[in-house]
């Protein structure tokens, strides 16, 4: 069923084994996260940063300075924001900088384990790029959706994809309400409602905006003229296609 | 010589009422012309030796340092920290009003610049206080009780790197905010939110899209991550309607082969609206005129600074102009309605990236970085003066600096861009100038005339902004820990105060019950160019900290 269409490749094939894989994808990781000139720049040795080449440093100094970073300095804790395989990578290519001739390797401690990798072709990775279009600005899906860490969680997971663009257009969305503060009515996603404040997102225009008011300043009814087709107008339905079959990949009933 | 500078403190009598700040200090340059001067003259060159601290306030927040510009509305002034504390204290008293401390921002992209921690100030404006944070959302809090009013966001600092350090600017109905990110695979833009809804009111691209004017200027594919992020806050004109910003470099920074057709003419707008002084409609965001300053800007000079409004007499004719320096340190003169070039001046005393500007303001002699070479040039990417104000004083027409005298090592690369990600190609250590004792110096310049009158050197680099007041003094601090007052007219020192750490905020001053207050915000800033300074000056220790320190006459003596 449709298998062509994406190729899933489990993480724990993916990450290097050996040395000189695990050196060339902590270079990778360096290049991309500590390089910049702001920083340690290329190979660590030049930058606003402190130099990290050459400096005699060991692989356990290495180890805790790039996982809780150096407090009162520009160095952050990477503990938590670099996958743990990442993490060890970065680390041996630091410490090959230092001369350590052979760095472990081993699984480091800390860190997330790495997210499984899915590799995504054709429409599904068509679909995942669009999901997230900077060139649409707020007119993009990620505006109000986040999947795999990617947009802003407006909306409640999507936990079951739409067959076609028509439904997704025609998509029933009883939980939007409407609520009215002053003379202004607005669609609304109630977020919680507390003795002191009601709090929910005012849909009338993309991005939505989080309202906090006094309970007594709003009220509520149920439904609302909301629809999910006028906010997703800057797609066409292949595009729209091709989203879909990016979330049937990634969206696990 | 006393003739002069009455005919001056005439001649700018036009746009004072709209550039000067009295008791309050309501916007992040003072007044949304930016001119960083208050009218008050109680503390003056006379009795500015009896300044004493009238209160402190620390913020806890010890996270970076203290780098913001306070505001003081009706003798409340609100306060925020690098990670997004705000507080709202008595003006008189430092006593605390209320407070909001921002959640934990969501992470963006490890290594990129939503790792900074920085914040450069609040906007108060229809009984709210306003601003951006490190995940890229605005904040509306109730002016009253510090509680949430409205929150939206801006951008997705997962996909864009990016984050918002710069002060919110309030325009009519608006809140307007600009956004980091130009030295990363990004496309800047500025949004306009509506104060009482957070609903949109428009966002402007500084890169224009396919079909748009201006898009011709890219080549292929490369204005989907051409940087330009306008990183400051901007200026408003309520006379012409106009909304004035400076927008950042392109991307990549230090290599251009992507993103600039060969054999273009670099001569004017290349990677348009990047590196530009640009006045949008103030409803509509639509742009009315644009000046490119720094055409194909591989020097990461970018044009974000503040915009500075001004009505001078230029050639006999009273004009309504602009002052706007890049971190090139070129100063650019301009006129406001209609974005013509008008004069230069060029700030730093070492640079060689050009030669010179001709007569209608194009770079002559341009000397670029070379892919795979390491070559030194100056100004470095700190700046012939970093994001920190300059000032502008009506009474003496004179334009106040701190300039820097740095150089850097650009070696440039070719790497290809990932969105979000930093996207300079070249490394760029900061270098000293050979053959000096003192890297920076406070001048004080006439931008019509674009004469320096007056230069005050000092050992290391000046990274906070400048006060000017109608008592013709000049305040501004330094990364030692002393904030100081200059003689506004010859530059003498007149005062200083050690606040024990150093200096790369924004001063103000305001009044409560007739005594006027001067407030010093001190901590080093110990990430980008704060940090970055510690490895040109290895021996030195320039302290961190996040306290605000408010000066005042001893009550009694006045």
């Amino acid at each position: 069923m449709k298998a062509g269409l994406l190729l899933l490749v489990i993480a724990g094939v993916m990450v290097a084994q050996n040395l000189p894989d695990v050196l060339k994808q902590g270079e990778s990781v360096f290049n991309k996260t500590c390089a910049t000139g702001y920083c340690h720049g290329a190979r660590g040795a030049a930058g606003g940063a402190p130099r990290i080449a050459a400096r005699g440093f060991d692989q356990s100094f290495i180890n805790n300075t790039v996982q809780r970073g150096v407090p009162s300095t520009a160095m952050p804790a990477f503990g938590t924001a670099l996958s743990r395989a990442d993490l060890t990578a970065v680390v041996a290519y630091v410490a090959s900088l230092n001369g350590v001739a052979s760095p472990t390797i081993v699984a480091n401690r800390g860190g997330p384990p790495s997210p499984p990798v899915t590799r995504l072709t054709g429409d599904a990775a068509r679909g995942r790029d669009l999901f997230s279009d900077a060139v649409r600005s707020f007119g993009r899906c990620s505006t109000c959706h986040e999947i795999g860490g990617i947009g802003i969680p407006v909306a409640i997971t999507i936990a079951k994809v739409p067959a076609d663009p028509a439904a997704l257009k025609a998509l029933a969305t009883p939980q939007v309400s409407t609520a009215t503060v002053g003379s202004d009515s607005m669609p609304a996603l109630m977020l919680g409602k507390k003795s002191n404040a009601v709090i929910f997102y005012d849909l009338t225009t993309a991005p939505p905006v989080l309202r906090t008011e006094s309970p007594s300043a709003v009220q509520t009814s149920d439904g609302s003229n909301w629809r999910h087709a006028r906010v997703i107008g800057s797609y066409t339905d292949a595009e729209l296609s091709a989203i879909l079959s990016y979330l049937r990949t990634v969206v696990k009933p | 010589m006393r003739f002069l500078a009455f005919l001056l403190a005439v001649s700018a009598l036009s746009a004072q009422d709209a550039g000067v700040t009295h008791a309050d200090w309501p916007h992040y340059g003072g007044t949304q012309f930016s001119w960083r001067y208050s009218a008050l003259d109680q503390v003056n060159t006379s009795n500015v030796k009896n300044l004493l601290p009238a209160w402190i306030f620390q913020t806890g927040d010890y996270t970076e340092n203290l780098g913001s510009t306070p505001l003081v509305v009706d003798g409340v002034m609100y306060l925020v920290s690098a990670g997004a504390r705000v507080f709202a204290l008595d003006a008189a008293k430092g006593t605390l009003i209320w407070q909001y401390r921002y959640p934990t921002a969501r992470p963006g992209i490890a290594g990129s610049h939503s790792d900074f921690i920085q914040n450069r100030g609040v906007a108060v404006g229809d009984g709210k206080v306003f601003f951006g944070t490190k995940d890229n959302f605005v904040v509306a809090l109730d002016q009253k009780t510090g509680h949430e009013a409205w929150k939206v966001s801006v951008d997705d600092p997962k996909q864009c790197g990016c984050n918002i350090t710069a002060a919110p600017l309030i325009v009519k109905d608006k809140v307007i905010v600009g956004g980091n990110g130009g030295d990363q695979a990004h496309r800047g833009y500025l949004t306009a939110f509506y104060t009482k809804t957070g609903r949109v009111a428009w966002r402007w691209y500084v890169v224009p899209a396919p079909g748009e004017k201006g898009n011709e200027t890219w080549k292929g594919d490369s204005w989907r991550y051409g940087g330009g992020a306008p990183w400051l806050t901007g200026s408003f004109d309520p006379d012409l309607n106009l909304v004035y910003w400076g927008t950042g470099n392109a991307a990549s920074d230090f290599y251009d082969a992507d993103r600039v057709a060969s054999g273009a003419n670099k001569s004017r707008d290349v990677n348009l609206y990047t590196a530009s002084v640009v006045a949008l409609d103030a409803d509509t965001g639509k742009l009315r005129w644009h000046f490119q300053e720094v055409p194909d800007d591989v020097w990461d000079y970018d044009s974000a600074y503040e915009v500075l409004l001004m009505d001078r007499q230029i050639r006999g004719q009273m004009r309504k102009i602009l002052v706007h320096m890049n971190k090139s340190g070129l100063t650019f003169v301009l006129d406001r309605v209609t974005g013509e070039f008008l004069s230069s001046f060029n700030v730093p005393e070492i640079f060689n990236w050009i030669s010179g500007v001709t007569e209608d303001g194009k770079l002559v002699g341009r000397n670029e970085p070379e892919l795979g070479k390491t070559k030194n040039f100056c100004p470095s990417t700190a700046g012939a003066k970093s994001w920190n104000s300059t000032a502008y004083s009506p009474r003496t027409g004179l334009l106040y600096v701190p300039a820097l005298e740095l150089c850097m090592d650009i070696t440039s690369n070719d790497s290809k861009p990932s969105e979000g990600r930093f996207y300079m190609n070249g490394d760029f250590p900061s270098r000293l100038p050979p053959n000096r004792a003192t890297y920076s110096h406070v001048d004080a310049w006439d931008p019509v005339t674009g004469k320096r009158v007056w230069s005050v050197p000092y050992k290391y680099i000046l990274l906070s902004s400048m006060l000017a007041t109608a008592g013709d003094l000049v305040f501004t601090g330094d990364p030692e820990g002393n904030f100081f007052a200059l003689d506004a007219r010859s530059g003498n020192k007149l005062w200083n105060f050690q606040t024990g750490a150093g200096h790369r905020g924004s001063a103000i001053s305001y009044a409560v019950n007739g005594r006027q207050y001067i407030a010093a915000t001190t901590g080093w800033q110990q990430t980008l160019v704060g940090g970055a300074i510690v490895g040109v000056f290895p021996e030195e220790s320039f302290r961190a900290g996040s306290t605000l320190v408010v000066f005042a006459l001893p009550e009694g003596s006045r």
